[in-house]
Parts: C-alpha cells; sequence; structure tokens
C-alpha cells in the first residue's frame, strides 16, 4: 500500500505562499510528474512529500499513513537528487549500501541488494570506484541505483536528468522510464521540461504559482489543458491564441468574429460559451491543428507568411493572424516561402475556447 | 615579462622570509668568534701561523702599533697616537717626521682637543740618547729620518692612530707556536704579560650552542610542559570546537549571538587572557570566592604556586581553551557550510540520524578542514607563551618559547636562544608534514 495522498497542503517562505492548497492523489505504483516553470512550487511540493521541508498546513498521507510531521526516514521513500548528492568520500559501492547500512539490514543483504541495484543501472564495474573522476551520467546511474538499492514503496525524483547534457538526457529517459516501470514504486518525478512530463508520466501535473493547474494523463493535458496556461506551457510550440469577438445576435448558433472570420462552436460547447461574461472569448488552437491551403477558402484567414522554419520532419510558419503572432506547422512537402501569402483554417473539433474571465479552458 | 611580475614576490621572499630565516639559522649553528687566528708578522697582511680557541691562556710576547685598518671596535681594542711633527733640528734645521704620542706633549689643542703642537718630552733615566728620533712612517720599524732635542717646540701636522698588535702565544699548550694578533681580540691581565683570547677574529660552524640547549637545565622541563600541554589542550579543543562548529551551522534562532560569543575571545591577545586568568584563579580571585560562597572552601586556596603545578597546567589549559579554540571553530564552520545541503540531506533521506550524519558524512568531508586546523593549531602550541608566563611567571611551568625569551633576555645569549626557536621551527615543520601524510589520503578523495 503506497498511494500517496496529499490533502490541502499549504507552504510558504515568508511572504511567499510556494504551495496553495494543494490537492493531489497519486495512486499506487503511479508514475506522476510533476511539471511546472522554475519557482511554481514544484519541488517545495516534493520535499514536503520527502520530509525534507515541512508543510505549514493539510495533510499527507502515505499508504494512508499520516507522514506530514514524520521526519524522512520514517516515511519509507527514496529519492533521487537533482544534484545527485553522491557522498563524494565513499565508493560507489558504500554509496548505493549507504540507506540499506543505516537502516541496519546485515552486510550479505546489503551486497546483494547493491549488486542489484549496480546491474539495473549498468554500473556494476563502478562499484569499488570513488565518484570523483565519474562523469555526470555516470553519477546520475549511482544516484538512481542508491535510490532503487532501498526498495521502498515511494520514490521521489527531484529534475534528475536537468545536469546532463541533451543526448544523455535522451537516452537516461528512456531507460528511466523502463527502469521505472519494472521496480513498481509510486514515482513522483519533479521536472521543468514539458517534454519530460509528457513522455514518461502515466499522469502529469501541472503547477504554476504554487496552484496545481490541471492532473491527467499525457494526452489529456495536451489535447484539453485545462486553461490556456496549461496550453501554453505544454507543447513545442505553445497553443496559439487569438482574441474573439463573440455574436450572440443571429438567435441561432453563436458565432465568434476574429478578424474577418466568423468561427462557430460545436454544438457541445456551444451554450457554454454562449454564458461566457462580457463579448470576448479566446480561441485556442495548436499549431498542427490548423490547414494550410494555398488558395483562398470559405472561412480561411488570410495570411502573410514572415518566417519558415524547416525543422526536417515539419516546417514552422511563423504569421500574423488578426493582429496576433502565430505558429503553424505544415508538412514539409507543402511549398512555402517567407513573404508568401496563405489561407489558414482551424477545424472546429481543434479549436479550444478560453473564457477570458477565467483563463479556463471551456469543453462540453 | 610574466618574470618580471613574480620579481616582487622573489624579492619578498628574500627580504622577509629567506634571509631572516638564514640569520637565524646560522645564530644557532655558526660561532661568529670561534677562533683567534695568528699571523706570523703584525700585519693584516701576515701568514697564519696558529689558531686559538675563544679563552686560551696567553704569554704577551712582544707589542707593537700598527696603523689601524678597521674602524669596528673590539672590547679590548688598545691603540696608539702618532703624529707628524715638523720642529728644528739641533743644526737649526727644519725637519719633520713621525712620533709616538709618548715622545709629545701637548701644549696646544683646536677647540675639538684635536692637537696641533708641543714640545718634545725629555726622556727619564740616565745613559738614554736624549734626541728623539723621527721616522719616515707611523711605524716604530720604519727608518729614522731626523732626531729632535728634548724640549725642542714642534707642530702636529697630521695624527695617525695605530692599533697595538700583541705576539702571544698560547702559555698551557706548549705544542701551539706563537704569533701576532690585534689588541682588540687579547684581553691583558694586569700583570701585563699574560693575557686570554677575548674573542675569535674567525667564526665556525658548531654545534655547541644546541648541546648547550639540550643540557640546559630548563630544556626538559620546557619540552615536556610544552608536550603535555599540547596533548591536554588539542584534543579537548577539537571537539569543543565541532560542537560549537555544529551548534552555529544548527541555524538556531539565536545562532549569530553564539558566533559572538564563541569568537569574542580572538579578538583578545594571548596575554590579556593569561591576566584575566590569573585573576581567576588567584589568592582572592573569582574561583576562590565562588568556592568560599558556596561553601566549598572555609578561607582562599592558593592555586597559582610552586606546589600546585597541576592546577597551574589546569589553569593554562582552561585559558588556552577559552582562547584559541574559536579559531579552529571558524575554520571548521567554514568546512561545514561548504559541504553541499543536498548531500546532508540525501544522508538524512537515506535514514542516518543526526549523529549519524555527523560522523558518516560530515567529519569524513570535514578532514581537510581539520587538517588545516591541526596544523595551526599545533605550530601555535609550540609556541604557547603568554599566557604560561602570566599563569606561572615563567619559573615554576616553564615552556619552549620562554627558554627562548629567558636565553635571550636573561642570559643575553642569542645563539641558545636561537638553538631553541630553531628546536620549536623543527617540531612545527615535523608535525605539519606528519599531518599533511596522514590526511593526505582522504583529502584526495574528499577533493571532488
Amino acid at each position: 500500500m503506497s498511494e500517496i495522498r496529499i490533502e490541502s497542503v499549504n507552504k510558504s517562505f515568508g511572504d511567499k505562499l510556494a504551495v496553495n492548497d494543494a490537492n493531489l492523489t497519486i495512486h499506487e505504483q503511479e508514475f506522476l510528474v510533476l511539471v511546472g516553470p522554475s519557482g511554481c512550487g514544484k519541488t517545495t511540493l516534493l520535499r514536503a512529500i520527502a520530509g525534507l521541508g515541512m508543510a505549514d498546513s493539510g495533510r499527507i498521507t502515505i499508504g494512508g499513513r499520516d507522514v506530514t510531521y514524520l521526519p524522512p526516514r520514517q516515511r519509507n521513500i527514496s529519492m533521487v537528487f537533482q544534484s545527485y548528492a553522491i557522498f563524494p568520500h565513499m565508493t560507489v559501492r558504500d554509496n548505493i549500501g549507504f540507506g540499506l547500512k543505516m537502516n541496519g539490514e546485515d552486510s550479505k543483504e546489503i551486497d546483494r541488494r547493491v549488486n542489484d541495484a549496480a546491474e539495473l543501472l549498468h554500473i556494476e564495474e563502478l562499484l569499488d570506484r570513488r565518484p570523483a573522476a565519474m562523469s555526470g551520467g555516470q553519477r546520475q546511474r549511482v544516484a538512481v541505483a542508491r535510490a532503487l538499492a532501498m526498495q521502498a514503496e515511494v520514490l521521489l525524483m527531484d529534475e534528475p536528468l536537468s545536469n546532463l547534457d541533451a543526448l544523455l538526457r535522451l537516452e537516461m529517459r528512456a531507460e528511466l522510464k523502463k527502469l521505472l516501470a519494472e521496480v513498481n514504486a509510486t514515482t513522483v518525478y519533479v521536472t521543468h521540461d514539458q517534454i519530460e512530463a509528457l513522455s514518461m508520466g502515466d499522469r502529469v501535473a501541472v503547477m504554476k504559482d504554487g496552484i496545481i493547474q490541471q492532473v491527467a494523463d499525457p494526452t489529456t493535458v495536451y489535447d484539453r489543458p485545462a486553461n490556456r496556461f496549461v496550453g501554453s506551457f505544454i507543447g513545442n510550440p505553445p497553443m496559439n491564441f487569438v482574441d474573439g469577438v463573440l455574436d450572440r445576435s443571429s438567435g441561432g448558433p453563436v458565432a465568434v468574429k476574429v478578424g474577418e472570420v466568423t468561427l462557430s462552436p460545436d454544438a457541445e460547447v456551444d451554450s457554454a460559451v454562449r454564458d461566457i461574461n462580457g463579448d470576448r472569448v479566446v480561441v485556442g488552437i495548436r499549431a498542427e491543428n490548423m490547414e494550410a491551403l494555398a488558395e483562398a477558402k470559405d472561412g480561411a484567414f488570410a495570411v502573410d507568411v514572415s518566417v519558415v522554419e524547416p525543422l526536417g520532419s515539419q516546417n514552422l510558419l511563423t504569421m500574423d493572424v488578426a493582429g496576433h503572432r502565430m505558429k503553424i506547422s505544415t508538412h514539409p512537402s507543402f511549398p512555402v516561402e517567407a513573404g508568401q501569402r496563405l489561407w489558414i483554417r482551424f477545424p472546429g473539433d481543434k479549436i479550444r475556447w478560453v473564457d477570458p474571465n477565467t483563463e479556463a479552458m471551456i469543453y462540453e | 615579462m610574466p618574470y618580471l611580475l613574480i620579481a616582487p614576490a622573489l624579492i619578498y621572499l628574500a627580504m622577509f622570509f629567506a634571509y631572516p630565516m638564514f640569520q637565524g639559522l646560522m645564530l644557532a649553528i655558526f660561532d661568529d668568534d670561534a677562533a683567534l687566528v695568528l699571523v706570523d708578522e703584525p700585519s693584516l697582511d701576515g701568514q697564519e701561523v696558529e689558531r686559538l680557541t675563544q679563552g686560551t691562556r696567553l704569554n704577551i710576547l712582544g707589542r707593537q702599533g700598527n696603523l689601524l685598518t678597521d674602524d669596528s671596535e673590539g672590547t679590548e681594542l688598545l691603540t696608539e697616537q702618532w703624529f707628524l711633527v715638523v720642529g728644528e733640528s739641533a743644526g737649526g734645521a727644519e725637519v719633520s717626521g713621525w712620533a709616538p704620542e709618548a715622545r709629545v706633549r701637548i701644549r696646544d689643542e683646536a677647540a675639538d682637543g684635536t692637537p696641533l703642537g708641543g714640545t718634545i718630552r725629555p726622556r727619564l733615566g740616565a745613559g738614554s740618547d736624549e734626541a728623539t728620533p723621527l721616522l719616515a712612517e707611523p711605524n716604530e720599524t720604519s727608518e729614522t729620518v731626523a732626531e729632535l732635542e728634548q724640549r725642542a717646540p714642534v707642530t702636529i701636522e697630521e695624527i695617525a692612530v695605530l692599533e697595538v698588535w700583541f705576539q702571544v702565544q698560547a702559555s698551557e699548550d706548549s705544542s701551539k707556536v706563537a704569533g701576532w694578533a690585534p689588541s682588540r681580540f687579547v684581553e691583558v691581565f694586569d700583570d701585563e704579560e699574560t693575557g686570554r683570547v677575548d674573542e675569535g677574529s674567525v667564526g665556525e660552524f658548531t654545534t655547541g650552542f644546541i648541546t648547550k640547549m639540550f643540557n640546559d637545565s630548563f630544556f626538559s622541563d620546557a619540552w615536556q610542559t610544552t608536550l603535555l600541554l599540547m596533548l591536554l589542550i588539542l584534543p579537548l579543543q577539537f571537539v569543543l570546537a565541532m560542537l560549537m562548529a555544529l551548534v552555529i551551522d544548527a541555524r538556531l534562532k539565536l545562532g549569530s549571538g553564539f558566533l559572538y560569543i564563541f569568537t569574542l575571545p580572538m579578538g583578545m591577545s594571548d596575554l590579556a587572557v593569561g591576566i584575566l586568568f590569573f585573576s581567576i584563579f588567584t589568592g582572592n580571585g573569582l574561583l576562590n570566592s565562588v568556592l568560599e560562597a558556596i561553601g566549598i572552601l572555609d578561607g582562599p586556596k592558593t592555586f597559582l604556586s610552586a606546589d600546585t603545578i597541576p592546577w597551574i597546567i589546569f589553569a593554562i589549559v582552561l585559558a588556552e581553551l577559552w582562547r584559541a579554540t574559536s579559531i579552529v571553530m571558524v575554520i571548521i564552520v567554514s568546512g561545514l557550510q561548504a559541504i553541499p545541503r543536498e548531500t546532508l540531506e540525501a544522508a538524512e533521506l537515506f535514514g542516518a540520524g543526526y549523529w549519524q550524519r555527523v560522523r558518516h558524512i560530515m567529519l569524513p568531508l570535514l578532514l581537510p578542514s581539520i587538517q588545516v586546523a591541526l596544523i595551526l593549531r599545533t605550530i601555535l602550541a609550540f609556541q604557547v607563551f603568554a599566557v604560561v608566563i602570566a599563569l606561572s611567571g615563567g619559573d615554576i611551568v616553564t615552556v619552549l618559547a620562554n627558554e627562548t625569551y629567558r636565553q635571550y633576555f636573561e642570559f643575553r645569549n642569542n645563539n641558545v636562544a636561537s638553538a631553541y626557536a630553531l628546536f620549536i621551527l623543527l617540531l612545527s615543520m615535523a608535525s605539519a608534514f606528519f599531518y599533511l601524510r596522514a590526511v593526505r589520503a582522504q583529502t584526495e578523495v574528499a577533493n571532488t
């Protein structure tokens, strides 16, 4: 039993509220990624779970046991630190076995589990070396092996890949995901890298300004972001937003005027859009969800391409739509060059409607 | 160009390090005036015929004036003045030549006492030649150029100062040959026929001063006390400093207050601390007052006397702990703050309690800091001085630095004082070397 429940947790540093009324349940053996820009409170929340910085108020339970104010070693957790926090004066073997030794395991058991963990991370040949002469990637593996050797039910990871170079990070990402699927621990993984979040997590919790914005599986977070912030933070390029004006005059379905073009919400969200306070609405759409056309067509924006960025698998076009800068991705076979006039269309089912008063997105 | 840039450093090294060190070392192992060189004729150009050590008894066989070539005065320097005089000879001709001061009575002096003129002295005693010879040069062996009658008036044209040289022979060792030596090196006894070598004219390397130091009656006391104090103070000091550093590092509410209290003694001179503790342990001092007030003592107890040496040692240990622990603490605190916070958090998370973190993480990572503090404190422990003087007066309990001082100021023996200083230096270097070797293995590990 290792479900983690976070109930109404607050934590502030001086005047700054780092975690604001966080409620989150991390299911047993789930891999949950906490993602957000720096200073959003994700590390603070992780440290509250770890017991390295106690919550000011609220309750944290692990496997039904209230651990809110317990010291870390009584929580049955283990952790990988951002700086790895390898003990520089110990051999890799002693590093990995440190927690077991502190727990008073007998030396045979320590040996066995150290070797198992080292094998999982492919660092058997490093066991008798000291960390001084090791590369960042090797230290990273030692840190993970040390955490795994504990065989704790809860594994916490604080930006474990952020100190690696780009190529190694990509490699480690896949390896770590595979490894964590095997060890069956309830994992909370903190990162500021939205790609890491989407690619690794069973579920993703997006945080901003100490508030959890959305908790959902990666596809949902990407495709149906809860609000404007999630849409713009998750995904590269970020979701495009453009202002529209509501026209409720027709009596029939509500019409939204964006520049010269009139869009109409799908039937499922029509009434919700109509109920928006005021006559403004924000239209959100992802770069890859727009249709680029070489000829004028009904309901399409006429735009001038200002920048073309060929990325190999796609071309990224920058342009102004109704006074807003937007990015559109097109297939490399679609011929386009800078300065060229194009027509783009927003498919109705891909448009996300944002209430400008609350910044929340409107779904059926 | 880079070599030009390090020139100031080299000059600094030479002037303020190498030169004084060399001079100090030489004082301890080189005897400036170990031997007197005797030469075959009364001249600086003479050939060496014999070397006599300082203090050798001499028979004085002859004496002669010799132009003083060196202004530096020896303690026994004997001089003689010769005048270049001009006068009228018996034949009425004007003559000039050199005469010793004994032959001229000064009758006319300049305001500053410089002789300007006089008369030739009459010779006493029957049968002596009444004429005084004038010589070509201010030297008894030079030829006579003229003669003057007694009482002939003369003017003095020039003055030469001669140093008396003695022809001497070692009186107690007949194998030594006779030779000449300047008067400044020879002490003449009252009989004017015997004397001794007062100081040598040449230096020699010697182990004499070092031997003298080891045979000094205070040496073994000083050495043993210094070592005892070190063995008592250092372990206590490091345990205390570590605890103090942990208190500071814990960042308690009043943490900075602790820092001020702990480091306050660093601002006091060691002599002041010694006097402070003297005032605590003295007859009507704080300790006696308190012990009397709470009824443990009936009357004042004498803590600092020759009969209570353990108490003196205790007071010194206490004073040194109070005075010098904070410097160790400061070094350890800076070492503690260099340990990454995540490293300690990781230890905590992986199950280490506070003392386990101290034992398994902090202490090993502090080794380089502890090494620095150990070297510093050991060297300072060999130099302990003012506190000991203040609490014991320097006679009841003595230490190596006190013996250096005693030799220099009380016995006026720079050489043995230097030997003591050299001994302290060698002890310091040996201990620093020992610590560097002993902690090196761990240091390499911690430098990651």
